[in-house]
């Protein structure tokens, strides 16, 4: 199938990517505002997340219900997230609604009625999901372990602080949407079924307004602390660990790709196997690989029994750290085909698609083909990947328990 | 789309969902067993088993297997329900009868003394996972309140005691009489060459013996029972309301379906009006889920505690309008716009069409078209839902609720 992408750039510098699908009835888009957590002033962490639900709260001449009602109509699947660098607001739905869509979330992005009593009940909403996460140990410590191991302001918790939040007034976060949402800076991407020249019509007359001020860079700070464990007498421990590794725009990506997918790929990966296959220690065992534009990571995840935290951490730490002493050709061809096969297996969702297009393109300027991406995998060898891995050996380890024990971090 | 389909002389069915332009197949095992078809003694031994099948079988050891897996790029795994135990693998359709010969060797397990044990430190490890996770603990212990003495109470997982207790013989009996080629069914939906996955099939599975598997189906109204622990480290309220549905082969599934869709669906349904949008709980829905010759809807409440009443008072009081005033033709309409999108973005994945294809044929021994599904939610009047609405009382529930310790006056 011959693929078939598509970009445009509005005079305000807004960027329009599209990825044409074969044999879908649906589509998917989706905003990429640059209002992520790191992007917030100080003192705003969780802003992100208030805002992100605040803006749905009415729009365009529309109270919350109607806007909701209209979304509803149309049968929208309404996304919303908060990343480190882009708070993303997006849908999947049939393809014949994508026009009224698009209307309803120019109005969302730039006639948000942003009303004072609609703002408490977001910012409460946002403090009871922060509180929340008390009672879920295993995505805490994940985010707890990003916060520490990204300098800041890049770990920012993508959910919020209490602290900050209860803080936040109103007209704060009025502002916050004013400067955050940057036209000149926003990526819009479009996958599945859609004409997009239309889109593009229609985009222009939506969204080209005056060219804005470019944000200014992020200037990061240094890294906080090693290890930390947060007490909780939970039944597991539940360990979190993270070093870091080359970002995506770097030659030697598609090397740290595939070496985690040798760690930690498939149920034949070397965690897998050593962890729970061979020594029974977990259920959830694994470890995928993080990348934000300038900075990267390997993050792992391991959920034990007290007794056997310490075991499961240094099982972990040696199979990292043997990882560049060599790699059999068998399980190189596992890992390189086990990723081009998800990358295919998920390119028939529009969703996924569209997800990709957009990230693609902030973080290397363009979209890639899967063609590409493929030929890049293929590309990796084991001298590639275990040279990458000599120059490139694993330095700190950041570490979070949560949990009844501590456990020691050498 | 086409549909395909044999049937083994011993029983076993083998259907297929054809589309020539699908980039990936997806193939699976539907076996008709789960917790409900265990006794007290054996809990839990249905999903243990379905570890147990991944460790490989007398050619093969639990590493070969994984690696088998993954040389083909498959994104595989399975999951075991109260009554079902699902193996599914989707990969690219060069490798479609490979994945499938792999499928049908593991069907066929070893069951090894060593490999159960060691499995046994996974299995409990899992279940602690899943006490961290007071969202699933409050959904399964409101279940066997629910449920009370009716096998659809018992857990998936079982308890660490009881899994501590189970053999391997034990789960050897289980798995022969379970595991008969006549309560199986082989399905797959996307790209693939029909005439060789059956005869890869037909190689291996029609030396099978059929088994006295069978079901005892009762329906169950549900306890109406209220209950709360407490544990030292929560936060929130963890509240999980049951109500007997329709049936898994009820003609009004649509209806039921639709029904959960406008009370509690994540965004613009009753609970969302009436709980998020005001902030009184962080989450708040509704689903049904239907079963064999039975059905609950399910609430899922996660609130702070001082709100509770607050919250207990909106959902009554949502089920009382209901009772009164049923839905409105437009709330339905927007429900059947939500639904009918799922199902469309769902069907694009091979994924999504073989769950569908399994689950028609395992309850109505039925294909059905998406069109025909598209129709028959289409069809759903109010009228319907009223009917429903007043026949199973959504406002009589049981109720489970984990919360933190409340300080003592």
């Amino acid at each position: 199938m011959a693929e078939q992408q598509f970009q445009h750039v509005l005079k305000n510098g807004m960027v329009l990517l599209g990825e044409r699908m074969d044999d879908v009835e649906s589509v998917a888009f989706g905003f990429l505002l640059p209002a992520g957590a790191a992007l917030l002033p100080e003192g705003c962490c969780g802003a992100a997340n208030v805002i992100s639900d605040w803006i749905f709260r009415g729009a365009g001449g529309k109270n919350s219900r109607q806007l909701s009602d209209a979304m509803d109509g149309l049968g929208l699947h309404r996304t919303h997230s908060v990343g480190t660098t882009h708070t993303v607001v997006g849908a999947a739905l049939e393809a014949t609604h994508l026009r009224q869509a698009l209307d309803l979330y120019a109005d969302v992005i730039l006639r948000a009625n942003l009303e004072p009593d609609q703002f408490e009940l977001a910012r409460q909403l946002a403090v009871h999901r922060v509180q929340a996460l008390d009672d879920d140990p295993r995505q805490k410590v994940m985010l707890q372990l990003r916060q520490q191991f990204y300098p800041p302001p890049l770990g920012r918790s993508t959910l919020g602080r209490v602290d900050e939040l209860m803080s936040l007034s109103a007209k704060r976060a009025r502002d916050i949407v004013g400067m955050s949402f940057d036209l000149s800076q926003t990526i819009f991407a479009v996958a599945g079924k859609f004409d997009f020249d239309a889109v593009c019509r229609q985009m222009e007359k939506l969204f080209d307004t005056d060219n804005e001020e470019a944000l200014e860079p992020l200037a990061v700070g240094p890294r906080p602390a090693r290890y930390t464990h947060i007490t909780n007498e939970s039944a597991q421990v539940h360990i979190g660990v993270m070093t870091g590794t080359v970002p995506p725009p770097e030659k030697d990506y598609y090397n740290a790709r595939v070496a985690v997918s040798v760690l930690s790929g498939g149920m034949s990966a070397r965690l897998f196997t050593e962890v729970r296959e061979k020594r029974g220690l977990c259920y959830a065992i694994g470890a995928r690989y993080h990348g934000l534009k300038d900075v990267a990571g390997i993050m792992c995840y391991a959920g034990t029994t007290p007794d056997k935290a310490q075991e499961t951490l240094d099982v972990i730490m040696r199979e990292f750290n043997r990882l560049g002493d060599g790699i059999g050709e068998e399980e190189m061809h596992r890992a390189k085909v086990g990723l081009k096969s998800s990358l295919i297996l998920h390119s028939e969702s529009t969703s996924t698609r569209a997800g990709g297009i957009g990230s693609d393109y902030y973080l290397l300027g363009r979209v890639r083909s899967l063609d590409e991406i493929k030929d890049r995998i293929e590309q990796a060898t084991v001298d590639s990947v275990v040279s990458f891995l000599q120059h490139h050996k694993f330095g700190d380890f950041t570490v979070v328990t949560i949990g009844p024990k501590e456990i020691a971090v050498t | 789309m086409e549909f395909k389909k044999q049937t083994l002389d011993n029983g076993m069915d083998v259907i297929g969902e054809l589309n020539p332009s699908a980039k990936s197949v997806a193939v699976g095992f539907f076996v008709k067993t789960g917790s409900r078809d265990e006794t007290e003694q054996i809990n839990g031994v249905s999903h243990f088993l379905e570890h147990m099948l991944f460790k490989g079988t007398d050619k093969y050891s639990a590493t070969a297997v994984n690696e088998a897996f993954d040389k083909l790029g498959a994104e595989y795994n399975a999951g075991t329900s109260w009554e079902n135990t699902i193996f599914h693998a989707a990969v690219l359709p060069e490798y479609a009868v490979d994945v499938t010969k792999i499928w049908i060797e593991l069907m066929r397990p070893a069951l090894r003394d060593d490999d159960f044990n060691m499995e046994k430190q996974v299995i409990k490890e899992e279940i602690a996972m899943y006490k961290d996770t007071p969202a699933f603990d409050v959904l399964d212990r409101c279940r066997k309140l629910h449920f009370g003495t009716h096998p659809c109470g018992n857990s998936i997982l079982g308890t660490e005691q009881g899994i501590d207790g189970l053999t391997a013989e034990q789960m050897r009996e289980y798995f022969t009489r379970r595991y008969g080629p006549n309560n199986l069914l082989f399905a797959c939906a996307g790209n693939f060459d029909w005439q060789a996955i059956c005869a890869a099939l037909e190689k291996t599975c029609s030396t099978w013996q059929r088994q006295p598997a069978g079901r005892e189906v009762q329906p169950c109204r549900g306890s109406k029972k209220k209950e709360r622990i407490e544990k030292s480290n929560l936060t929130y309220e963890h509240l999980c309301l049951m109500s007997p549905a329709v049936p898994a082969q009820d003609e009004r599934r649509f209806a039921a379906y639709l029904l959960a869709t406008i009370v509690g669906d994540s965004v613009g349904s009753r609970y969302y009006w009436e709980l998020i949008d005001k902030a009184l709980a962080e989450t708040a829905s509704l689903q049904f889920g239907p079963m064999d010759g039975t059905g609950v809807f399910c609430t899922y409440i996660r609130c702070s505690t001082e709100n509770v009443p607050k919250v207990l008072d909106t959902v009554t009081s949502i089920f009382a309008d209901l009772a009164e005033g049923g839905v409105k033709e437009d709330e339905l309409q927007k429900a059947k716009n939500k639904t009918l999108s799922t199902l469309v973005i769902e069907n694009e994945l091979s994924h999504g069409r073989l769950m569908r294809l399994g689950a028609n044929w395992q309850y109505l021994q039925q294909y059905r078209t998406v069109e025909e599904d598209i129709d028959s939610i289409n069809a759903v009047t109010t009228e319907d839902i009223h009917s429903l609405i007043a026949e199973l009382d959504l406002g009589d529930f049981t109720q489970f609720a984990i919360g933190p310790e409340k300080p003592t006056k």
